[in-house]
């Protein structure tokens, strides 16, 4: 999966190397292990076996993974995408206001207004992911500058939309997406995460985008020369994060029965955190979709975990900063192992 | 940095001192310039206060200007004050996002002959025209008495709540003057209820999904919780939308802080037993008065309290109520 891997000379560090791969699951191991002891001790009751647990820990880290998962494939193409704060909020609020209009004014009922919402919250998107990838694909923005640019453009429009206010939403269809359990237990937000889950895992290993992406996130100069268009693919890529940050957005709207301009601005770092936990350097050409979602279900078990145990809240901030620091020592390990790190 | 505020400084006062005696007595002629700067934009509550604060500007004949940030940071709304003192208006209504970081920029607009009037949040003590101490200078402060909020969403939710069982805080962050108080007065009436215990205050940085699961976390290891008090806007969203996850809807209940117009349907659909609403309008209103008093050489009180409305599933459609839900139309 990993393209830049130099040659190891012997068969030894396989091992060593597997392990910091999936140094993002041996985390969560630990940390549930950890949990599951301290509530038996404490409360006598079960943190891994307990539905309830799961389900919360599932729902919490839906959101911050949705974000993380097109942040993934923007990481591992060397970028990074700071507008999904904004993006995610403005998706959140346009979905609210047009499932309003939809259903005032166009005589569509429930579930049709929510769809509709839904698709035009997840399009509008399209706007922002586009000016992303043509500033730093075709004018050679940094990806660090265009994106904060346009997470400040992003921002105003939500809150213009928005005219400095939530967006209430009346409509029961659209709660069930963000509320409801399938089988009467998988919450139905875990189902649509899931779902993104495995369609961009197969984009990013079983498709040549992927292959590209990572080949421009190891080496562009490379990528380019061995006739990638460059250019095209990044335009590409911060469109996937943005709508990623539409979806995200959208649910946030079912969940919560109302558009709210700062959605996702809390989320922001945590699916930059949950994609380095899981593996992928911030310098590009590594990284995995299970790698983020471990990162993600990592931040979100430490956060619930600690609630649940009665720790102290300013101790999860040290906490989940810890993890990421952690995580970086021991990519930065690999590497040096590994003999250098990846070519720019 | 220094130079440039202290030369801001010095041009204001001389400003205002060449223009002394021009201003008073053109005072009755040209109509003031007051400015509201509110602790953030993207807000309901300081929406509606804009709304209050124009409205009374209308009737006065003063030009409002409204400038501010739209997040609640100082580091964003000290640039704003310097930039509207630059503007120098006859006075400053401002919402501090912070009681200590914020005294310094407003000393320099006092100082510069800007009035300052405090609207819902405070910088010191909140006491002012005392003569004691460095925040002392403001001529008055406007809000809802949020201690006060804090107890009477403490008695509604426990008598909600039967008078017994677990409960806790859903706040924001340690710091803000506000969300401080309605904590401070929901603990300490909850004392008059030995029934009932508190737990410890979640902090959820204004999210809704970390209030949502911080819930869920709290109901996990404490089966007998039975109320939230969410200090402030998100807060509540989330803790009843972690009740909703949890299922627990009925069971534990909410008391909410503010009333934005999705309000009506959460108290409706159970979500929330009650909501603390405040009179943001009011406080928008008032203090551009309190202003006005002061820049025409009228006399102010230190301090005006506005009220609470309490609203519940069973009044929330009597107008008269439903009047005091925060909107910008």
């Amino acid at each position: 999966m990993t393209l830049a891997v130099a040659a190891s000379p012997t068969s030894r560090p396989s091992l060593l190397i597997r392990i910091a791969e999936l140094r993002a699951w041996l985390f969560l191991i630990v940390l549930v292990i950890v949990f599951e002891t301290w509530t038996r001790i404490g409360y006598g009751t079960s943190f891994l076996f307990s539905v309830y647990n799961l389900q919360a820990i599932a729902v919490f880290a839906a959101m911050p993974l949705l974000l993380g998962l097109g942040q993934t494939f923007v990481i591992i193409s060397a970028g990074i995408d700071l507008s999904l704060a904004f993006v995610m909020g403005l998706a959140s609020v346009i979905a609210a206001t047009l499932t309003n209009i939809g259903a005032a004014h166009l005589g569509m009922n429930p579930p049709v207004a929510m769809m509709f919402g839904i698709l035009a919250g997840v399009a509008v998107t399209i706007i922002p992911g586009l000016v992303n990838g043509w500033l730093i694909a075709y004018l050679g923005v940094p990806p660090f500058i265009g994106t904060l640019g346009m997470y400040g453009v992003s921002r105003g429009a939500a809150y213009l939309f928005a005219g400095g206010m939530t967006i209430a939403v009346d409509n029961d269809w659209y709660s069930q997406i963000g509320n409801g359990r399938a089988l009467g237990f998988i919450p139905i937000l875990v189902i649509i995460t899931a779902a993104a889950c495995l369609v961009l895992h197969y984009l990013l290993s079983q498709t040549r985008f992927g292959q590209h992406t990572y080949a421009m996130g190891a080496s562009k100069a490379a990528a380019n020369r061995a006739g990638i268009n460059v250019k095209a693919l990044t335009l590409k890529i911060y469109l996937l994060s943005a709508v990623m940050g539409g979806v995200a957005g959208a649910m946030y709207t079912g969940r919560f029965s109302a558009g709210a301009p700062q959605a996702g601005e809390a989320l922001l770092l945590d699916s930059i955190a949950a994609v380095v936990i899981g593996g992928a350097s911030l310098f590009g050409g590594s990284g995995t979709i299970w790698g983020t979602v471990a990162g993600a279900f990592v931040i979100a078990v430490i956060q619930y975990g600690l609630v649940l145990v009665d720790v102290e809240p300013f101790w999860q901030f040290i906490a989940v900063g810890a993890v990421i620091i952690i995580s970086v020592l021991v990519d930065q390990g690999q590497r040096r192992y590994l003999g250098g790190r990846q070519a720019e | 940095m220094e130079r440039r505020s202290f030369l801001k400084l010095a041009a204001a006062t001389a400003a205002a001192a060449g223009a002394g005696t021009l201003t008073s007595t053109n005072a009755a002629a040209a109509a003031p310039t007051i400015a509201l700067i509110p602790g953030l934009t993207a807000d309901g509550f300081y929406v509606t206060m804009h709304k209050g604060a124009e409205a009374a500007a209308k009737a006065l004949g003063v030009n409002l200007l409204y400038q501010g940030a739209a997040k609640w940071d100082a580091t964003l709304e000290i640039p704003i004050v310097e930039a509207i003192i630059a503007k120098k208006p006859a006075a400053i209504l401002i919402a501090p996002n912070d009681k200590q970081q914020l005294i310094g920029p407003l000393k320099k607009a006092f100082d510069a002959g800007i009035q300052i009037v405090c609207v819902d949040t405070f910088i010191g003590t909140g006491v002012f025209q005392t003569g004691a101490g460095d925040a002392d200078f403001p001529i008055s402060y406007v809000a809802s008495d949020n201690v006060l909020g804090g107890r009477m969403a403490a008695r509604a939710l426990a008598k909600a709540i039967g008078e017994k069982g677990s409960v806790y805080v859903s706040n924001v962050k340690p710091n803000i003057s506000t969300t401080d108080q309605r904590e401070q007065g929901f603990k300490d009436e909850m004392k008059n209820y030995p029934n009932i215990k508190v737990l410890e205050t979640q902090f959820n940085d204004d999210d809704a999904n970390k209030a949502a699961a911080q819930f869920q976390a709290v109901f996990g290891r404490a089966p007998d919780l039975a109320g939230v008090f969410g200090a402030n806007l998100f807060s509540a969203s989330g803790a009843g939308n972690g009740v909703k996850q949890a299922g627990a809807t009925g069971k534990v209940k909410i008391a909410a802080f503010d009333a934005p117009e999705s309000i009506v349907k959460d108290l409706k659909d159970g979500t929330y037993e009650m909501t603390i609403a405040q009179h943001p309008a009011e406080i928008g209103y008032f203090g551009l008065v309190a202003a006005y008093a002061k820049v025409t050489n009228n006399p102010v009180p230190t301090a005006i309290g506005t009220g609470f409305t309490v609203m519940t599933k069973a009044n929330i459609d009597d107008p008269n109520v439903a009047k005091f839900i925060y909107s910008s139309k």
